[in-house]
């Protein structure tokens, strides 16, 4: 780390002289005394007559030096860690607000297992949200980056090894409720699109997260294929299954599936795919495990430390110096009668 | 001002110098003082023609009665006009000096001394000087003089100009200033005045002799060098700064009383019946 200074605006710096003003003894700041030499000699009060104009300098100085704007400049700093470069895609859309099975699914009478369904399990999203705070939390070396979409992807958090921005990232998913539309395949190009421009430094994840599929269009399939390929990046889906949700492992199910389309089209890609299908809590519980095995790897990253503004500081001592002078003002003799 | 403290004032001493006045004389003349006989032919005033002194004298002469006339002498005033005198609480010590000027107008005028005024500072001041003369209103021509001179400068290299050309004359000398410079002068002053009878007029302004009051800072500014300098007013201090003042005071008395003089201390203003009480204890 270089402790270099830059500063915001340096032709302020110009106006430094000014700090010599309080040298110049003028007639009006004093009070004037026929002869000093007849009073008696007094040291506290010479320390004293120092420090008001030091501190009238200090004050002048502090205010230039604060209006330059003084500053450590942006810097890089290389950190390794082990890890990998997770982007957590988690779907966004009013499905997600809708319940998980219960538990006890396997033991419900059918005729009723929809009603229960629908008014008893735990809200796909919150348990979704938990399950990724706890990830993100145990894996305190893995840089991290937050995308939720639903009709258009957001980027919440750009890759950062902060974890509790993170985490405030995955908090504010839960605010408000969900809109109509999915849409994957912008969804994962934007993905995609996060790691351009980033120098490969160890294995790099898209941790979708949803619950249901779509349709690509073969252009959209072309360019996720293409792009996974170049930036080399590992697709795992953490299927959040619902009652009257397909189940992507069911061999006979058809294409006309949106999930199951989906599903099969990442079966086919050449980079690495995994799907991990959640009924319960405890399914997605597990597969969030599974993933935090499977990826641990050392890791490069260069990582931005921005610039760092030093002007409050001076403006504090200027404040301080300032407080100073009106003390000394306030007790300021101003007259002899 | 409106009422001129007027004084009087006596030479506690005999001085030469034939023109007629109220002080005692050593010359002899018209008067009461009563000094011995000489014969008419030495002294041809027939009008003091003593006859039962003539009838006495065994020599037959006649004898005239010879008297001491009181003598009318030069009053000068020499004032210290430089930067430090024009501080004052109240009214600046310049103005205490026009005062006394004023009034010693008037009462030289009475007793028929000429006056004359001289100034210093770091030069000597030749627009504020005025020879000695015998005029009714020079007192309050010198005083206006004074209270409208500005000065600023710095220092008391003028006081052995001003009184070059009152060296070694007989007269009464009043040297009124605030004596805040170094006594060496004073010492060198006073030699150059030994024919003459000197006054110190000592003018110090209250401010300068009780500390303020309150406790705080002073910024204070030397009126002279310019020089600032910070106080802290603090009971301390003020015991310090009266000391000072006393010590100060104890060297001017000390320097003057080696030379048999008293000074007269004028504090923020004239009190022209202090100064007939002072030529009344040194007449007396």
């Amino acid at each position: 780390m270089n402790f270099s200074i830059d500063f915001a605006q340096p032709w302020v710096l110009l106006l430094l002289p000014l700090a010599l003003l309080p040298l110049l003894h003028r007639r009006r700041d004093a009070l004037q005394f026929s002869s000093l030499n007849w009073l008696p000699a007094d040291r506290p009060g010479r320390v004293i007559g120092i420090l008001w104009r030091f501190s009238a300098m200090l004050a002048i100085l502090a205010t230039v030096l604060a209006l330059a704007g003084p500053g450590r400049p942006e810097t890089q700093v290389m950190r390794s860690g082990r890890g990998a470069e997770i982007l957590l895609l988690m779907d966004r859309s009013r499905s997600m607000d809708l319940r998980m099975l219960p538990p006890d699914w396997r033991t419900l009478d059918p005729v009723i297992m929809t009603q229960q369904a629908w008014s008893r399990g735990p809200q796909k999203s919150q348990v979704a949200r938990q399950l990724l705070a706890k990830f993100v939390a145990q894996r305190t070396d893995d840089r991290f980056a937050l995308m939720f979409f639903s009709a258009a992807p957001m980027l919440v958090v750009p890759f950062t090894q902060h974890d509790e921005i993170v985490q405030a990232g995955i908090t504010a998913g839960g605010v408000g409720r969900g809109l109509s539309e999915t849409d994957v395949g912008a969804a994962l190009l934007a993905a995609i699109g996060a790691f351009d421009q980033r120098a490969y430094s160890g294995s790099r994840i898209i941790l979708l997260v949803s619950d249901g599929g779509a349709q690509l269009d073969a252009e959209t399939r072309q360019r996720i294929q293409a792009g996974l390929l170049r930036n080399r990046i590992g697709l795992y889906w953490l299927y959040l299954r619902s009652i009257n949700s397909p189940n992507l492992e069911a061999a006979d199910a058809s294409e006309a599936i949106p999930e199951i389309a989906l599903h099969r089209f990442f079966q086919r890609l050449p980079t690495p795919y995994r799907a991990y299908q959640a009924d319960e809590p405890e399914d997605l519980a597990k597969a969030v495990a599974e993933v935090g095995r499977q990826q641990n790897f050392p890791l490069d990253y260069a990582e931005r430390i921005p610039r760092f503004d030093f002007s409050r500081y001076c403006l504090a001592v200027a404040a301080f110096a300032c407080l100073m002078l009106l003390l000394y003002q306030a007790k300021q003799l101003r007259s002899w009668s | 001002m409106a009422d001129t403290q007027e004084f009087h004032y006596r030479l506690p001493r005999r001085v030469g110098g034939q023109r007629p006045g109220s002080h005692p004389g050593s010359s002899l003349g018209a008067g009461q003082e009563f000094v011995s006989h000489m014969r008419l032919y030495d002294r041809p005033d027939p009008r003091r023609l003593d006859l039962r002194a003539s009838l006495r004298n065994p020599g037959g002469d006649w004898l005239v009665r010879t008297h001491r006339q009181r003598a009318g002498i030069v009053v000068h005033a020499v004032i210290d006009v430089s930067a430090s005198m024009s501080f004052g609480g109240e009214r600046s010590k310049i103005h205490v000096a026009a005062d006394f000027v004023e009034a010693l107008g008037v009462s030289a005028f009475r007793l028929g001394d000429a006056l004359g005024m001289s100034a210093f500072d770091a030069v000597e001041r030749t627009d504020l000087f005025f020879p000695a003369m015998l005029n009714r209103g020079i007192g309050s021509v010198m005083a206006a003089a004074l209270r409208s001179c500005a000065s600023d400068a710095n220092g008391v290299a003028g006081l052995e100009l001003a009184l070059e050309h009152l060296a070694g004359k007989q007269g009464l000398i009043f040297l009124v200033s605030d004596f805040h410079w170094p006594l060496v002068h004073l010492g060198e002053a006073l030699d150059l005045l030994s024919h003459a009878y000197v006054v110190p007029v000592i003018v110090w302004d209250p401010a300068e002799m009780e500390p303020p009051a309150a406790n705080g800072f002073a910024n204070l500014r030397d009126a002279e060098s310019g020089r600032q300098r910070t106080l802290w007013l603090r009971p301390k201090l003020r015991q310090e700064w009266r000391e000072a003042v006393a010590a100060r005071r104890a060297e001017i008395e000390s320097l003057l009383a080696a030379r048999a003089i008293r000074p007269f201390y004028a504090h923020g203003c004239f009190d022209g019946e202090a100064m007939s009480r002072y030529f009344f204890e040194a007449t007396a």
